[in-house]
């Protein structure tokens, strides 16, 4: 499962990366990167069964609990 | 450099206006707190929805050609500027990856229940990376075709389940507390119709700028009485069951019958779902980026799409634990939680914008 995360994420790294470093547009290429490694981290994360906190759970039960509902 | 080139006619934006509000709300019936009566609640829905496009619309009058994370910098400068923008950021990705999740959850209950919910999030993404990709324009067209074949097909699914209505069902009226039906009227407007707001990213891009506000509330006016025509067909056919289940646009559908050779339609509604959520995510997906390029001030939002879209997936996937707790969170949490984003964020700018005389004509902007 790890693998094929990586593999998909060296797919979409090998689309972009190229053409950004051609054009020399950096600020786009580490705004880029730094989506992706985020986007990695969580997915590597997920795929090796670590469990990711439900935000809209957290956000409903902040609200919910705050107004007493 | 404007990060989008395409301009889209109001006419296109009143469709793609009904494609957004349809998105989910075809298949989670908006409402349905209120039982028999959700008619009734969709049309005082309706009502909050066009005050809230009112005020939105008039932000987008009072800067013509800008988007929201342009009007945030002017009238509050570069910092909380991007502060709010960034708060707005949230609230479309947020957005875009809800409809995701209901989109990904009805598919795994109704349609798919053997395929990985992954998969299915992955594939409804690369189409919607698409779309964004070709710019708001690609959408506004898409939106002319597949909007008018779903209104085709509600028209023609409500045709067929005429025999199986009972007009009785929606007997009596105003059966439920008056605080009840005014709760579910608010949690209307806010899903689907005040999630229009998100349209503060694409106003912009409205080629006559003086249109866009009756475009927008064409599109809000004929989407909500689609709803209620729907919500009436799904109370009259479904009777007293109609809360009972979690999908009843699906479930009136299926008593769709005729003489045993036309049965099994209630798949043109789950085409209906698939095609009408595209246009909200893609709508909310496009914001997002557009919206975050602008705040890095970068010369395209063209890389940031996928890796913002894996973002989306994630936190569809993560967002919450079972589909319970996805119908709480719409009918308690949502008609709170986007309140600063819909109704505060839209109505204080414009106050702001309206006491330091913005925009300046011959100054910072005009």
């Amino acid at each position: 499962m790890i693998a094929l995360v990586l593999i998909g994420f060296g797919m979409v790294a090998l689309i972009q990366i190229p053409g950004l470093v051609r054009k020399q547009w950096w600020r786009e290429l580490l705004c880029f990167a730094v989506l992706l490694f985020m986007g990695l981290i969580l997915s590597v994360m997920i795929s090796m069964g670590i469990e990711i906190p439900p935000v809209t759970t957290i956000i409903n039960e902040t609200i919910t609990g705050m107004l007493g509902m | 450099m404007s990060l989008e080139n395409g301009k889209i006619s109001s006419f296109q934006l009143s469709v793609l206006i009904i494609g957004f509000i349809f998105g989910a709300s075809v298949i989670i019936a908006p409402g349905q707190g209120a039982g028999h009566d959700a008619w009734m609640a969709i049309a005082l829905g309706l009502t909050e929805g066009l005050l809230i496009a009112w005020i939105f619309t008039a932000l987008a009058r009072h800067f013509k050609g800008k988007t929201l994370v342009e009007i945030n910098s002017l009238v509050y400068g570069k910092i909380l500027g991007n502060f709010i923008s960034v708060l707005f950021i949230w609230y479309l990705f947020h957005l875009g990856a809800l409809v995701l999740n209901n989109y990904s959850r009805f598919l795994e209950l109704e349609l798919y229940p053997a395929t990985p919910k992954t998969l299915t999030l992955i594939l409804i993404m690369l189409v919607c990376a698409s779309s964004v990709r070709r710019g708001i324009e690609v959408l506004a067209r898409c939106s002319l075709i597949l909007v008018t074949l779903t209104i085709l097909m509600a028209i023609f699914d409500t045709l067929l389940v005429v025999p199986h209505m009972d007009l009785h069902n929606l007997l009596p009226i105003l059966d439920i507390p008056i605080g009840k039906l005014l709760w579910t009227s608010h949690a209307t407007a806010i899903f689907p119709f005040g999630d229009a707001v998100a349209f503060l990213m694409v106003l912009a891009f409205v080629n006559k700028p003086e249109k866009g506000r009756s475009a927008v509330f064409k599109g809000v006016l004929i989407a909500g009485l689609v709803l209620i025509g729907v919500a009436v067909r799904n109370a009259a056919v479904l009777g007293q069951m109609n809360p009972i289940y979690t999908y009843p646009t699906y479930i009136t559908a299926q008593v769709i019958d005729v003489g045993d050779v036309l049965t099994r339609v209630e798949v043109l509604v789950a085409i209906n779902l698939i095609t009408m959520g595209f246009f909200k995510i893609s709508v909310a997906y496009y914001g997002a980026v557009l919206g975050l390029a602008q705040v890095f001030n970068l010369r395209s939002y063209r890389p940031i799409i996928l890796p913002i879209g894996i973002l989306m997936v994630i936190l569809a996937l993560t967002n919450v634990s079972n589909t319970a707790e996805m119908f709480d969170f719409a009918n308690n949490g949502y008609p709170i939680y986007t309140i600063p984003f819909q109704i505060a964020i839209p109505l204080i700018t414009l106050l702001v914008a309206k006491l330091r005389k913005l925009p300046q004509i011959g100054g910072e902007q005009a």
